[in-house]
C-alpha cells in the first residue's frame, strides 16, 4: 500500500529518510504546497479552525489523489487543537468519499509509537524500524545544519541564490546517503560544500533576527510565505530555535549535559507566563530575553491566524519587548496573507533595526 | 487597602468560567467575609470598551472578559481571575482560561492586584488535595483565621455540589421530558393546536446563560413556544456513553458536554431540533461544531443549526433564522411525531 504523509517544510527530507531506512519503496513524497492546495483545504475544514489544519489537509488531499493509501499523522493531548487534527481528517475525508488509512503515531504514548511504527515498516524487523527511526533522526539534525547554514550564508552571498541551490543539493544527499559511517561524515560536508561554493561579501556585518512562534507557521515556507528567505534578501541573517528537533531527537534527549535553548526560553518566560499553556507560549516570550542576551538585533513572532495559544503570547509580548528594549514584530498568518503587505511591514522593521543600531552606535 | 466598613472587596467579572463556578467562588469569599462585586450584566458599554481594548484575535468571550473588568476596575481591591487549567485528568480547558490573569496584568496597567490561584489537573498533575490548599492559601487575602477558611472551602465546595445537582437533571426526568410529559423551564407561551416544541440548547456556558452574548435567545425560544434543554443540563452518564462511541478522546472538557449532547439526541431522535452556538474563532468550538456537523449530515433525522456569534452580529438576522429554523421544526412535526420512540412502544 503506498505510503505518504503531509508536507511539512523541510522536515519532509526527514519523513523520506525514515521511509527510505524501512525500505519502503512505494513512497509518494508530497509537493510543496501551492495556492490549490490551501483553497482545498480551506474548502473541506470548517471555518475557523486553525490554518495549519486547512493545509495539512490539503496536502493530504493531494497525495491521496497521487494514489496513498497510508497515511502518516500525529495524535496527542495538549491544550491546542492539534491532538484532534487527525480523528477530524479522518471523517472529513470520508465523507469526501476517499480510500485511505490514517496512522497515528502518539508521540507521548511511546510504546504504542513503536507499534504504529512498526506496522508502516512492513519489510523489516522491529530493530531495523528502530534503527530506521534512528537514522531519520540523525539526519534531522543534519537537515537542521543546512537549514541554519543556508539563512545565514543567504544574507552575505554575493550572487543571490548561490546558497539556496547549494542547500537543495545538500538536501537531497542527506536523504539519499546510507550507512552510518557515511552519514557521520555528513556535517563536514555540509560544512565545506557552504564554503566552497557559496562566495560571501566578508565585509558585510547584517542584521540578525531570530523567527519565533508556533511550529507550523515557523517551519514551512508556504504559510510564512518564505519569511526567512525574504529576511535573507534584504540582507539580513534569520534563525530559527524551532525545529522538531526537541521531540524526534532521542538521542540529545536522553542526553543530560545537553542545554536546551527551549527550556532557557521557559526560565526567562517565567515572570510573564508561569504555567504551561500549550503551544510555544512560553518559549515565544523567553526567546525575546534570551535572543537579547545573546546579541540578536530583533525578533520576528509569527502565528497562524486563531491559534489559541499564540494569541496570548501575541498579548503579553509587547510588554516583554518593552522591559528588555527588543524590537518585536507579531505577524498573523492565514491562507489569504498576501505577499505585499508581509514584505513592507518587514521592511518597515528592518528599517527600524537599522537605524536603531546606528542609533546605539553613536551613544 | 481596606474600604470604609473594613471589608476587603474582591471583584469577580461576569464572563468566561463565572457561570461555570458562580457557587463556589461566591460561597467562598462570602463565608471569609470579603464584600463581592460581580460585574454586571453584559450591556452594550461594556462590549464597546471589551472590543477597543481586548487583543484583536482573542474570540468575543473573551474579548467580554476585558470589558468586565474594566467595569470593575476602580471599585474593587482584588480581582479574582483564576488560572483553570482542567477539573479532570486528561481533560484540559481553553488555554486562554490558564493565559488570561497574565494577559490582563501586561495589557492593562493600572488594574488593582490579581488574585489568580492556578489549577490544573488535567496536565499539571494537581491534586484535589493541592486545590483544597491553594484555596487556604487564597484565602490569607481577606483573614488570618484558620477555620474560617476551612470552613469557607467547605461550604463552596457544598455549594457548587447543590448548584450542579440542581443545574443537572437526572435520567429519569429527562426521559419524561422526551415524552413530552414535562416541561423543564417556565412554560412557553403557545398557541392553540400547536404543541410545544423540544429543542436542545447546546454551546458554553457563557454563551447560554449571558442574554447580551447569546442575543436573549432562551426568551425567544419561549416566544415561540419552544420548551429547550441546555447542554448543561445533560446527565453526565448520557455524555460519557456518547463519548465512549468515538474512536478518540475529545479532550477539551466543556466540550465533551457540547458534543455529547449533540450525539445523544441524533442518535434517540426524541426532539425536534438542536441548536448549537458557536462563538467566532473559539478554537475548541471549531472542531466540536465541525464533527457535530458531519455527524448531523450523516445521519440527518433531527435538524442541527449551527450559529455563530461575534460582537457584529445583529439581533435581525438572527431572529430571522432562528424564526426558519423553529417554523421549518413545525412543518415538519407530523413525520417527527411517528419517529418519538414513545408512541413506538404504545
Amino acid at each position: 500500500m503506498p505510503l505518504s504523509f503531509p508536507y511539512v517544510g523541510t522536515f519532509t527530507y526527514v519523513f523520506e529518510s525514515i521511509a527510505r531506512g524501512m525500505r519502503r519503496d512505494d513512497v509518494i513524497v508530497p509537493h510543496e504546497p501551492t495556492a490549490k492546495t490551501k483553497q482545498r483545504g480551506s474548502s473541506a475544514s470548517s471555518e475557523f479552525v486553525c490554518t495549519p489544519f486547512k493545509m495539512l489537509l490539503g496536502s493530504i488531499i493531494e497525495v491521496i489523489e497521487r494514489g496513498a493509501y497510508e497515511i502518516v499523522a500525529t495524535v496527542f493531548v495538549d491544550y491546542c487543537r492539534l491532538g484532534y487534527y487527525s480523528p477530524l481528517y479522518k471523517i472529513i475525508l470520508e465523507d469526501m468519499g476517499y480510500e485511505f488509512d490514517l496512522i497515528n503515531l502518539d508521540w507521548f504514548d511511546k510504546v504504542d509509537f513503536f507499534r504504529s511504527f512498526k506496522k508502516l515498516a512492513c519489510n523489516v524487523n522491529a530493530i531495523q524500524a528502530f534503527q530506521a527511526f534512528r537514522v531519520g533522526w540523525i539526519k534531522n539534525r543534519y537537515i537542521d545544519l543546512i537549514d541554519k547554514l543556508l539563512y545565514s550564508y543567504g544574507a552575505v552571498e554575493i550572487t543571490k541564490g548561490t546558497s539556496y541551490k547549494t542547500a537543495h543539493k545538500l538536501y537531497r544527499q542527506v536523504v539519499e546517503t546510507d550507512g552510518m559511517k557515511n552519514i557521520r561524515q555528513l556535517p563536514f560536508i555540509i560544512n565545506k560544500t557552504f564554503e566552497d561554493e557559496v562566495e560571501i561579501d566578508e565585509e558585510l556585518k547584517p542584521l540578525k533576527v531570530g523567527i519565533v512562534g508556533e511550529l507550523y507557521a515557523v517551519v514551512e515556507p508556504a504559510i510564512n510565505l518564505d519569511i526567512m528567505r525574504r529576511l535573507n534578501d534584504l540582507g539580513v541573517v534569520s534563525y530559527t530555535p524551532i525545529t522538531f528537533t526537541r521531540w524526534i531527537d532521542l538521542g540529545q534527549r536522553m542526553n543530560p549535559f545537553k542545554k536546551w535553548h527551549y527550556k532557557a526560553c521557559i526560565r526567562s518566560a517565567k515572570p510573564y507566563v508561569r504555567y504551561p499553556l500549550g503551544g510555544k507560549t512560553r518559549e515565544s516570550l523567553g526567546s525575546v530575553v534570551e535572543f537579547k542576551k545573546e546579541g540578536w538585533d530583533g525578533v520576528i513572532h509569527l502565528y497562524p491566524f486563531t491559534c489559541m495559544p499564540e494569541i496570548i503570547s501575541r498579548s503579553i509580548l509587547p510588554q516583554v519587548s518593552k522591559e528588555h528594549n527588543m524590537p518585536v514584530l507579531s505577524l498573523v498568518l492565514d491562507e489569504h496573507t498576501g505577499e505585499a503587505g508581509i514584505q513592507t511591514r518587514l521592511e518597515a522593521f528592518i528599517d527600524l533595526l537599522e537605524r536603531k543600531r546606528t542609533d546605539g552606535g553613536e551613544k | 487597602m481596606k474600604s470604609s466598613n473594613n471589608m476587603v472587596k474582591i471583584g469577580i467579572p461576569r464572563a468566561l468560567l463565572f457561570y461555570k463556578f458562580s457557587a463556589l467562588w461566591i460561597t467562598f469569599f462570602e463565608e471569609l467575609g470579603a464584600e463581592i462585586v460581580i460585574s454586571p450584566i453584559t450591556t452594550k458599554k461594556i462590549k464597546d470598551d471589551a472590543v477597543k481594548n481586548a487583543p484583536d484575535e482573542d474570540c468575543y468571550s473573551t474579548k467580554l472578559y476585558f470589558g468586565h473588568v474594566l467595569a470593575l476596575k476602580d471599585k474593587v481591591d482584588y480581582l479574582f481571575v483564576p488560572r483553570f487549567g482542567g477539573r479532570k485528568k486528561k481533560y484540559v480547558g481553553c488555554p486562554k482560561f490558564i493565559g488570561l490573569a497574565e494577559v490582563l496584568k501586561s495589557m492593562i496597567p493600572d488594574l488593582p492586584p490579581i488574585l489568580m490561584p492556578h489549577y490544573n489537573r488535567g496536565m499539571d498533575k494537581n491534586t484535589r488535595i493541592g486545590l483544597v490548599m491553594r484555596a487556604y492559601r487564597l484565602g490569607r487575602v481577606v483573614t488570618i483565621n484558620p477555620f474560617k477558611r476551612i470552613k469557607a472551602i467547605w461550604r463552596a465546595f457544598k455549594a457548587l455540589r447543590i448548584h450542579n445537582r440542581e443545574l443537572i437533571i437526572d435520567e429519569e426526568t429527562l426521559s419524561r421530558w422526551e415524552k413530552s410529559e414535562i416541561v423543564l423551564n417556565d412554560f412557553p407561551i403557545y398557541t392553540l393546536n400547536q404543541r410545544v416544541l423540544k429543542v436542545a440548547l447546546v454551546g458554553h456556558s457563557y454563551v447560554l446563560n449571558d442574554p447580551y452574548s447569546s442575543l436573549n435567545i432562551r426568551s425567544l425560544m419561549q416566544e415561540y413556544g419552544v420548551d429547550i434543554i441546555t447542554s448543561e443540563q445533560m446527565p453526565r452518564k448520557f455524555i460519557e456513553n456518547q463519548m465512549a462511541k468515538l474512536e478518540y478522546d475529545i479532550y477539551f472538557d466543556f466540550e465533551r458536554e457540547i458534543l455529547g449532547t449533540i450525539m445523544h439526541f441524533l442518535e434517540t431522535k426524541t426532539i425536534d431540533g438542536i441548536i448549537h452556538l458557536m462563538i467566532f474563532s473559539c478554537g475548541p468550538d471549531s472542531i466540536a461544531g465541525e464533527i457535530a456537523s458531519r455527524f448531523s449530515k450523516r445521519d440527518t433525522v433531527i435538524p442541527l443549526l449551527q450559529l455563530v456569534f461575534d460582537e457584529l452580529t445583529g439581533e435581525a438576522g438572527m431572529r430571522t433564522r432562528i424564526e426558519a429554523f423553529v417554523d421549518m421544526l413545525r412543518r415538519s412535526i407530523e413525520e417527527r411525531v411517528v419517529l418519538l420512540p414513545a408512541k413506538v412502544h404504545i
